[in-house]
């Protein structure tokens, strides 16, 4: 459903991206791994339009959406959670996620959604009245994610859903992964935890400074020499 | 006058200047533009009252149909050409000032520097007043009050209830993640300007109901329109409201109480102290974020 071909960003002079390509199918757990710095915000923001691409195509289900300004990416079926969560924290959580369901498709299914965000993470019904800044960070990362699956994507982009939250909670997010890839979303998934990314996904990218240095099934990443080298620090 | 009298009609005068600050926040707040050509438009509202009503003959309440819609297409285009040439924040002080200048020069053009005022025979609201024991309230300030609980009431509503403003309240906090869920800034931006355009034909109009107009009024209104703004917390609704009412009852005590001629410095040395001890407005809500 995603198919990156020879993607460039770049951030004024510097460039960030050299010609990515990657795919991601329907009900697939695709992961990206790579140093800090090696440009997979920019990747997830490039996809997500919030980054003007500087070369190449980025279709949606046979659809160039790289020209696209943002906020008419989501039309595709694609949302996002971004790094550091960055949900609405003067809004409640139950304003956040409706937020989430803007657009009129989702909209207008708003409510049968709603019900099952809070199917996957009963906290999110219990505070729901509550401030999203009040919440805990897995809250948070829960919030951001349930205001993603609020828009119906097809396509889901994770930023580092794992970043400062204890082990239980990073179990529970990663669950809540599984049981929407279960559902036929196509997920990407950016994650500094590389162990507990290659396990989730079945297959993976290594990107360093920019360029995809490895690709393929996870369970052969895991024996590469330079991905244990590179992220790994083995 | 005692000073519940004075308090209770200073309140209402709030309500005008609660009018006034409605629009000016909510851009401030949602757009991240102090528009002070805002006060520009009021001018204009208030013109345009007046002369229709002079000119028709009509119920100066009635003049909304033609200003509202005049004013709300000069708010939207606006804040179209805020966002075109990419002006926010402090520069658009300086652009917005200028623009306000050239208002006053224009309205100066048309109307002259004399005051104006609607006729008695075309102003059912002018000079009757509700009596309230020995307390008389001014049927002019009553519909202002009527119109700013009215328009700032459905506007909190519109805020916390709709999908729209929902979009715009996450939009104030994180532009980038709201366009991802496909928040269209520029459209948002044009519908939020063109309503406060709408607001001002409102603080206009009845700005036009109980007193003279001309030009200079737009500075008058500067000090104690921003005291409200900033005392409500910027780009809270409910809170312009509370504030304007506050401030006008405030200022009538002490003109009262004191002297008018105290009024301006006590009311500022007042916001000075209240927004040290609530940085962020007297009627934000402590959230935590
Ligand atoms: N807004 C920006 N302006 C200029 N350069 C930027 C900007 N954002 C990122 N960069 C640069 O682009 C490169 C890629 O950054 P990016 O944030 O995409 O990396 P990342 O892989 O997500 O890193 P991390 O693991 O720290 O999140 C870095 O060299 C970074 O310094
Ligand atoms: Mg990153």
């Amino acid at each position: 459903m995603l198919e990156v071909r020879g993607v460039d960003a770049r951030y004024g002079d510097a460039q960030a991206l050299w010609g990515v390509d990657l795919e991601v199918a329907p009900a697939e757990t695709v992961c990206i791994v790579g140093p800090n710095g090696a440009g997979k915000t920019t990747l997830v923001q490039t996809i997500a339009g919030l980054h003007r691409a500087a070369a190449g195509t980025i279709t949606v289900d046979g659809v160039d959406i790289a020209a696209l300004p943002g906020h008419r990416v989501c039309d595709h079926g694609v949302a996002t959670v971004p790094e550091g969560r960055r949900v609405f924290g003067h809004m409640t959580v139950r304003d956040n996620l409706l937020l989430g369901a803007y657009r009129p498709k989702a909209r207008a299914a708003h409510r049968e959604t709603e019900a099952q965000v809070y199917d996957l993470f009963p906290r999110l019904k219990e505070r729901a009245r509550q401030h999203a800044g009040s919440l805990s960070g897995g809250e948070q990362q829960m919030l951001a994610l349930g205001r993603a699956l609020m828009a119906l994507p097809r396509l889901l982009l994770l930023d580092e859903p794992s970043l400062g939250l204890a082990p239980v909670i990073v179990d529970e997010v990663f669950d809540a992964i599984a049981a929407v890839t279960a559902t036929g979303v196509g997920v990407l998934l950016v994650e500094q935890d590389v162990e507990r990314a290659l396990s989730a996904a079945s297959r993976g990218y290594l990107l360093i400074e920019g360029r995809i240095a490895a690709a393929g099934p996870t369970a052969d990443l895991r024996d590469r020499a330079d991905v244990r080298e590179r992220v790994l620090g083995m | 006058m005692t000073a519940v009298q004075a308090a209770l009609s200073g309140a209402l005068i709030g309500g005008l200047y609660a009018l006034m600050a409605a629009g000016l926040s909510v851009t401030w707040g949602a757009l991240r533009v102090i528009n002070l050509a805002h006060f520009g438009l009021i001018l204009v509202g208030a013109y345009l009252t007046y002369q229709l009503t002079t000119a028709w003959g009509i119920d100066p309440v009635l003049t909304l149909l033609v200003s509202a819609p005049v004013l709300f297409v000069a708010g939207a285009a606006l804040q179209w050409a805020y966002d075109r040439l990419n002006i926010v924040e402090f520069n658009s002080l300086l652009v917005s000032f200028g623009l306000l200048m050239i208002t006053i020069e224009l309205t100066t053009q048309v109307w002259t520097a004399d005051f104006r005022h609607i006729d008695a025979g075309e102003n059912p609201y002018g000079t009757s007043a509700v009596h309230l024991g020995s307390i008389a309230l001014p049927i002019s300030r009553l519909v202002a009050l009527g119109f700013a609980v009215l328009l700032i009431g459905g506007g909190h509503l519109v805020l916390e209830r709709t999908f729209a403003g929902r979009g715009l309240r996450a939009f104030a906090q994180d532009r980038t993640v709201a366009a991802s869920f496909g928040i269209d800034h520029r459209r948002l931006g044009m519908v939020v300007g063109g309503l406060a355009g709408v607001s001002a034909a409102v603080a206009g109009m009845v700005f036009a109901l109980g007193n003279t107009i001309a030009p200079a009024h737009a500075y008058e209104w500067f000090g104690t329109v921003f005291a409200v703004v900033i005392l409500g917390g910027i780009g809270n609704l409910l809170g312009s409201l509370f504030a304007g009412l506050g401030v006008g009852a405030f200022s009538a005590v002490v003109a009262v109480l004191w002297d008018p001629s105290y009024e301006p410095f006590v009311l500022f040395l007042a916001i000075i102290l209240a927004l040290v001890l609530r940085p962020k407005g007297l009627f934000t809500r402590r959230a935590a974020a």
